[in-house]
Order: C-alpha cells, then structure tokens, then sequence
C-alpha cells in the first residue's frame, strides 16, 4: 500500500512510455542476443573438441618399412616398421598405437587415386598414434624413430589445432561484436522511449521539479519502470529462444560428445522439437550456456535502467 | 533571510541578446518578513518571482535565498533541497492534470516521504479550510480558476515552507475568499516564514497593509 501511495505524483509513467512497443523491441534484442551467445558458445564448444582432437592424434609416417632398421636398440623384431612400432609402444602418453593396413590406406588415397588401388605405389607406413589428454611426443622420442628409420615423419597436427584456435577466436569475437552491436540498438531504442516519455511528461516533470523533487527521485522513477518493461522483454525473448535454441543443442550433441545421436532421419520437425526439450530440460545444454541464457533478461534490466538513467538526467540539466 | 545584490536576469545568453527583464535588483527581507510585490504588467514581478523561486538564476550579481548562496554553480542537489523548503503559487497554478486535489495538494509532502497518515490529516484540514473537501477527488480539469488557485494555494503552503511566494494568488477569488487567503498567508508570516505576494488588487493592499517591493521595467524602485 505504501508502495503504491509513494508513486502518486502525477508522471505516471505506465501511460507515458510506450510499454508495448518498448517491450516488443526490448524481446527482439533479447532473441538475437540468445541466438547469438548460443551459437558462439556452440562453436566454441566444437572447435575446442576438435582441437583437442587433432592434438590427441598423431600420424607417423615410415619410408620403406620393410628394410632393416639402421638401429635397434628398443625392439626384437627385424624390419623398420616393426622397430618403430616397437619404440613407440615404450613411449609414455600414448594410448593406443595403430598400423593402417593396405585397405584403410586405399580407402585414405581414393579422392586422389581412385579405384586403382595403393600396392603399386611404394607408400611409407602409416601408423596412428592416439595420445592420452595433454599427452606429448618427445623430441628425443622422434629423433629416435628417424635414426631407426630414416625418413619418418611425425606429423602433430599442431597447425590444425592452431587454425582451429584461430576459427573459434574469430567466431567468438564476431558473435561478440554482434552481441554489442544490439546491445547497442537496444539501449537506443530504451533511450528513444524514454525521451518519448520524457516528451509526453514535460509538464509534469516540470511541477516535480519545481517541487524540490530531485534529478535522483525524476531519473529513478523514469528507470525503475523502463527496467520493469526491460526485464520481462527481456524474459519473453530468452524464452522464445529456448525451443531453436534446444533444437540446435540436440542437433550438435554428437559433435560436442555430450550426448549420442538419437536423430533418425526422416523424423518429423515436432518429434526433434520434443525430443529437444525433454534433452534440454535433463541438462544437454552445457552449464556456460544456461548460465549466459539466465543472465539476459538482468542485463538487459541493467542496460534500460542505466540507459533510462542517463537520458533523464541529461534533459533534466535543461532545467536549472 | 532572502538578500539579492545588484541582481541582473535577462533572457538569452550573453546581455546585449535581448532586453533585459531584471536590472540591478538589490533587497533584503527579514526571515517571517511578509512583502506586497506590487508594479504594473510587464514590470518583471513574475520573473523575479522565478528567480527567488530558482526556476532562473542569475546572470550577475549576488543572491542569497534561506541562507545559501545561489548562482549558476550552485549544485543542483542543493537546489532541490532549497526549492523543497519554498512554496511557490503560479498565476497558471501548475497543477499535476493526473492527480486529484488531494494527491495534487500531497504531493510536497509525498516528495519528503512524510508518513502516509500525516499527509493525510495536514491534507484535509486545508481542504476543509479551503472549502475544498467536495472537490476532494476531482482532477483539475473539473476545476473551476478559483477552485483550482485554492488547491494550488494549499499544496504551496502544506509543508509550512520558509518562504512562500505568490503570483498573483487571489486573481481568481471572490473578495471574502481572497481576503482569508491574504490573512492566512499573515499568519504563515508571523510564525516564520518569508512572504513575497505579487499583485495588482490594491483593496488587498491597503486592507492587510505591510512593506511593498515596487517594480517598474525590470528596476526596484522601493523596498519600503
């Protein structure tokens, strides 16, 4: 009741601003800043798994296999390959160690030699060395397999993980200037609203301020009810934004590793839709997502409020 | 105590922009002191008003208002803390269109978070006094001038300010009306507070005689 008799002087504001149209537009920045937080967090998401991939696979390529090694210190076994396998299976880090026999090498090479087949080619052995997280191939290690086998070539992929570092900068910095840029949008259309408020208010505001009311109790009346409208556009965005957002979650799921697919192909639009919603509500979505998500609709109130703020004071400095 | 010193206001920026409204205004009056603002239309009675009042501030020259110093690097919080303690009744009464008499004449009290209860008992009272309480709910637009001068005559005086100022505020009243108004603004005066009343009705004048500030294009040519 003291509440509601507090706000009795005369501005009121639910029929000065332009509520619908503030909060429409508040709800469609919020949309697009979700959209977009979700699809730089999924490429994130991805490029880091990726990275972390290609830095967990090595590929070590061996010149004719079949000759002796010119060491051997490391092995019992009587050809280069043999040798080379034998060293690396001594090697800490590594979790598993595979030579692609001649069929997985043609399946490799058929982009570029088609259906005609590798065993005519003097092709080195390809072994695939699959790492452990964090796990390294020492220098000394590959300076080994080069003396046993001359011509080894290790190949770490650290360029891959690079240019994939390098994607998911871009792709983050440009999803964040595209958050800025209608943050930005945002703030002027609550500024646009507020000064239409003001507008619409002049002479009420005028009385306030001849009353000893100060830019302080004018400002906060003008934010406190643009940050009311603020918060539930921006509540109303964020939740429209859920189901596309859960759809994407799922359909990205056996990219990310969170979950396996359960797409069937052919499914229909409403069965992925609720298959999506039910995995978004048991918590498919990673935390970093939900947490950013949950964060919108407060700074969204932030931006109106401090926006609202900012406006009325500076036009309330045209009084003296 | 209100003391201004060689007090220039003139409208636009720079002095040889327009004529200027206020020249060389020197006075001082007493804290309770109570003054006729008297001087044909167009002499400035109002815009000295809106200067005392600090809707305008000075070009040049000193002024003082309840002990502060005013000029243009007052701060504005210092401002809205004065102007809280000065009642102010325009010719145009500047009522809030929104808000009935009651929330209009509430309103100074509701800025100073006073108690609910409170704004209550001081609101009726005026209404009752101002014959006012049938009209209680209307908003202004249902007002007649006269009952509009007297909701905008309560809400300047409810929170008994340290000065009051008064432009014309009998313009719309009937003679008996108008004298109890000029009497109770007397009695605001002996109890402490500072009374400034513009006016062209010399019945009034003579009736509640009292020292007078003649303006005459924009120079004070009396305080006596």
């Amino acid at each position: 009741m003291n509440k509601h008799k507090r706000v009795r002087d005369g501005l009121a504001l639910s029929r000065a601003l332009p509520d619908r149209s503030l909060l429409t537009m508040v709800a469609a920045m919020s949309l697009l800043i979700a959209l977009t937080f979700t699809a730089a967090v999924g490429a994130q998401s991805l490029s880091e798994r990726w990275a972390r991939g290609a830095a967990n696979l090595i590929t070590v390529q061996v010149p004719d296999p079949d000759k002796t090694p010119v060491t051997d210190s490391h092995t019992t076994g009587g050809t280069r390959i043999e040798a080379v396998l034998g060293t690396l299976k001594t090697a800490p880090d590594i979790v598993q160690l595979h030579r692609l026999d001649e069929q997985e090498l043609d399946a490799l090479l058929k982009p570029w030699l088609g259906n005609t087949g590798t065993a005519a080619l003097p092709l080195p052995a390809v072994i695939e060395v699959d790492l452990t997280p964090g796990g390294v191939l020492s220098d000394d290690l590959v300076s080994t397999l080069t003396t046993i086998a001359p011509g080894t070539l290790v190949e770490k992929n650290d360029d891959w993980r690079s240019q994939l570092h390098t994607v998911a900068r871009s792709l983050l910095f440009c999803a964040g200037l595209a958050i800025a840029l209608v943050g930005t949008i945002g703030a002027a259309v609550i500024g646009m609203a507020t000064r239409l408020g003001l507008g619409s208010r002049r002479e009420s505001v005028t009385i306030l301020h001849e009353l000893g009311a100060s830019d302080g109790y004018v400002a906060r009346r003008f934010a406190s009810r643009v940050a009311f409208l603020s918060f539930l556009g921006g509540l109303a965005g964020t939740l429209v934004s859920l189901p596309p957002i859960a759809i994407l979650t799922h359909l990205m799921a056996p990219f990310s590793g969170n979950i396996p697919s359960t797409m069937q192909n052919g499914e229909s639009w409403l069965s992925i839709l609720k298959a999506s919603l039910i995995a978004f509500w048991q918590g498919a979505a990673p935390q970093s997502l939900l947490i950013g998500l949950g964060c919108i609709p407060f700074v969204v109130t932030l931006i109106g409020w401090f926006t609202a703020q900012v406006i009325v004071r500076v036009w309330l400095r045209r009084l003296p | 105590m209100i003391r201004l010193r060689d007090v220039t206001w003139h409208h636009g920026a720079l002095p040889n922009e327009g004529q200027a409204t206020l020249r060389n205004i020197s006075l001082a009056i007493p804290q309770g002191g109570f003054r006729w603002l008297l001087g044909p239309s167009g002499a400035g009675k109002s815009t000295l008003l809106r200067l005392l009042h600090m809707e305008a501030l000075p070009r040049s020259g000193d002024m003082e208002i309840l002990g502060t110093e005013i000029g243009s690097r007052s701060k504005r919080s210092t401002l809205a803390r004065l102007r809280q303690r000065i009642g102010m009744i325009h010719q145009d009464f500047r009522l809030m269109p929104t808000l009935s008499v009651a929330d209009n004449i509430a309103l100074p009290l509701r800025l100073q978070k006073r108690m609910e209860g409170e704004i209550s008992q001081e609101v009726d009272a005026l209404l009752d006094w101002l014959g006012l309480v049938e009209r209680k709910k209307a908003r202004p637009v249902e007002l007649s001038g006269g009952e509009q001068q007297r909701t905008a005559i309560a809400r300047a005086v409810i929170m008994r300010p340290s000065l009051l100022l008064a432009d014309e505020p009998t313009n719309a009243l009937e003679d008996s009306q108008a004298a109890r108004v000029i009497g109770m603004l007397r009695e605001l005066s002996d109890l402490g507070t500072t009374v400034i009343v513009a006016t062209h009705n010399d019945t009034l004048v003579q009736r509640f005689p009292a020292p007078a500030l003649q303006l005459r294009q924009g120079r004070l040519f009396a305080d006596e």
